[in-house]
């Protein structure tokens, strides 16, 4: 049994609705409308431009106190994101606040893919990819994108 | 601010004895807050220059503004021939203190209902801030204009009075040092995770719980008179919210260690959701749940494999003490035994629906005593049959005469420090078993076998059996298990449930796609 869903998060989902983000779309689950099917559009001029990103994001009990719980599916190519797409994002750790809320998590992500940070890595491997050579970094970037993030 | 009484009393304006008060608070406050009226001939020097004041001024003023823009949008629209005579009125206190107020008085026929004619009054400078007005209202088109500004007004000031982080009306709310304002329930759950401001990230230096933190009281006073309403509906949402879970799940649940009627237990609450469960408990009846966590997975009757024992023990808060760093302890005694019949999760801790546990009358207590002690003699080797041919009394003195020869030998787990935390041994024979699983240094699963029990019989027989396993191990009473001492402690720290939250180690994404999964 779960507890009756908080104002805000209906207010949030709505206000998702209502005034999307460009590039940005986060649906909750009929089922359970803590969690989310999220997609994120490549930013313009990066290297994952052009691919559309899957994650599943879920709000946990806590929330707005914690975090919500996101991660990649699709797979990305991307010094702050791991295998397993867990993104290594302050916001979404240490600097996490309650006044911040999906939509800013999602900017910041999409922010993250325009700035790949390698020296705060997540994925030691692709970051000394990205500190060593780093036009094959994005050369890489670039076909994983167009490999699993161009569905048609 | 008392516009904002007025626009609030507005409301009632088919009222006709609300228009007397109207009427008398409509322009007080109107120029004050308004740095374009400064000039106005009230005195507007800021009474209060502490940073906070001036924060929990400006947050007031943003909301001034809104409304001044929205009335002077429509004081631009009005028809010229909706007008309204205003008219100053001399104060009795005016006229006491002597001073010649003939000339101070003034009247003057202005366009609009009388929220914008008395702000145009304002705006001219033409209005003391401690005046009364008298109105001639001319007509329905006025009292109209009244309602429709009200109603405007209303709708532009929602989204400047919404928390950001519950999106609610703020409720009760504080301004911070750095002037942002919140909930007061929202900044004090804040403050038990950061101890940052929310918004702007600024070190926040207040005290945890926001104990004596004043609330910004120009704020509440216009909340309550711009939106009653609104308001009674936000208290009336957040109490219920307070309450607990979804349906019947009303009753918190620390899932933490063993508990036992009439029997102290310290705790040590840091975890931020336990702080806030906390709260809520001594807000309410003092009282919340206790159910040991069931390490090994052990299925609870209809619950399935749950994360804890499905019997518990209802702990009174006696004391609490807030400690600086937001945590707090707090000495509670066992109240009586539940067992949980449904739960969830609220606000990230278990709550649930339980179901009280007394033991069975004392005629049916009698009555099994009286057959059990009249079966016939049962063999040496019987131990279990031994057991039911004693009288309740005679197993009650085994268990004393136990502890006095345990006592005897000097067992460290009957020094002072154990009798006086938990008291001397009970000579009711119902509760003597909670006292002797407090103390007894034995595992916590062993010891919860007391409480599903409803026959103080039964109990007094589980620690029989307790007694003679331990006598017949040779020298149990100086060699205690490590553990054990864990249970005698005065101030058990008890962190939740014993689970860890080790995300970078795990080579697996834990995700909970759907949170009734966990229960
Ligand atoms: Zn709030
Ligand atoms: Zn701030």
């Amino acid at each position: 049994m779960s507890a009756p869903l908080p104002k805000r998060i209906i207010k949030e989902t709505e206000r998702l609705q209502s005034e999307p983000v460009p590039g940005i779309s986060a649906i909750p689950h009929e089922e359970n409308v803590r969690y989310f099917d999220v997609k994120v559009e490549g930013p313009g001029g990066s290297c994952y431009e052009g691919g559309v990103f899957d994650l599943e994001l879920f709000l946990p009990d806590d929330y707005p106190m914690c975090p919500p719980r996101i991660r990649f599916l699709t797979r990305i190519y991307h010094p702050n994101i791991d295998r397993l797409g867990r993104i290594c994002l302050d916001v979404l750790k240490n600097n996490w606040s309650p006044a911040l809320q999906i939509r800013t998590i999602l900017l910041s992500i999409q922010a993250l893919l325009g700035a790949p940070n390698p020296e705060d890595p997540l994925n030691e491997a692709v970051a000394k990819q990205w500190k060593e050579n780093q036009a094959e970094a994005i050369k890489t970037a670039r076909e994983w994108t167009q490999q699993y993030a161009m569905k048609k | 601010m008392s516009v904002l009484y007025a626009l609030a009393a507005e409301r009632q304006l088919e009222a006709a004895a609300a228009e007397a008060k109207a009427a008398q608070t409509a322009h007080q406050v109107l120029p004050t807050e308004d740095e374009a009226l400064m000039s106005s001939r009230g005195e507007h020097a800021v009474e209060n220059s502490t940073p906070v004041a001036l924060a929990a001024h400006e947050d007031a003023r943003s909301l001034i503004r809104l409304i001044q823009s929205e009335i002077v949008a429509k004081q631009m629209s009005v028809a010229v021939d909706t007008t309204t005579l205003v008219q100053e009125q001399v104060r009795w206190d005016e006229c006491v203190s002597g001073e010649p107020v003939a000339d101070k008085a003034c009247s003057q026929t202005l366009p609009g209902g009388r929220l914008v004619a008395t702000y145009a009054l304002a705006a001219k400078g033409d209005l003391y801030r401690e005046s009364e007005v008298r109105y001639e209202v001319s007509g329905d088109a006025q009292k109209a204009l009244d309602v429709s500004i009200l109603h405007e007004v209303l709708e532009a000031t929602q989204s400047q009075v919404e928390c950001q982080v519950c999106y609610g009306l703020m409720l009760d709310p504080v301004t911070t040092f750095c002037g942002h304002t919140l909930c007061r329930k929202c900044l004090t759950r804040t403050l038990d995770h950061s101890l940052h401001c929310p918004v702007c990230r600024r070190g926040l230096g207040l005290p945890p719980s926001l104990i004596g933190q004043p609330s910004n009281k120009t704020l509440v006073d216009l909340l309550n008179a711009l939106c009653p309403d609104a308001v009674a509906l936000r208290f009336a949402a957040a109490r219920e919210e307070e309450a607990g879970g979804p349906g019947e799940l009303n009753t918190p649940l620390f899932v933490c260690s063993l508990g036992f009627p009439n029997m102290p237990v310290f705790l040590r609450i840091f975890e931020p959701r336990y702080r806030l469960m906390l709260r809520r408990s001594l807000e309410s009846n003092r009282e919340f749940g206790m159910l040991m966590y069931n390490r090994y997975g052990e299925p609870q009757g209809d619950l399935g494999s749950v994360h804890f024992y499905q019997y518990g023990t209802m702990l009174h808060i006696d004391n609490h003490q807030l400690l600086a760093d937001g945590t707090s302890l707090i000495e509670s005694r066992g109240a009586y035994r539940f067992r949980v019949r449904a739960h969830g999760i609220h606000d990230g801790y278990a709550v649930g629906n339980v179901e009280r546990l007394d033991d069975v009358p004392t005629t049916e207590e009698e009555r099994l005593e009286a057959s059990e002690t009249s079966g016939p003699p049962v063999p040496d080797w019987d131990v279990v049959g031994q057991l039911d041919r004693m009288s309740t009394q005679a197993l009650l003195d085994l268990g004393r005469s136990f502890i006095e020869r345990m006592r005897g030998r000097s067992a460290n787990w009957l020094q002072q420090r154990v009798l006086d935390i938990h008291g001397q041994p009970p000579t009711d024979p119902a509760l003597f078993p909670f006292w002797f699983a407090s103390v007894l240094p034995i595992s916590d699963e062993e010891k919860y076998k007391l409480l599903p029990t409803r026959t103080v019989r039964a109990r007094l027989k589980i620690i029989a059996g307790w007694i003679r396993r331990i006598e017949s191990q040779r020298c149990a009473t100086s060699q205690l298990p490590p553990r054990a001492r864990v249970t005698m402690r005065p101030e058990a720290e008890i962190e939740g449930e014993g689970e860890t939250e080790d995300e970078t180690d795990a080579e697996e994404v834990e995700f909970t796609p759907t949170s009734s999964a966990r229960t």
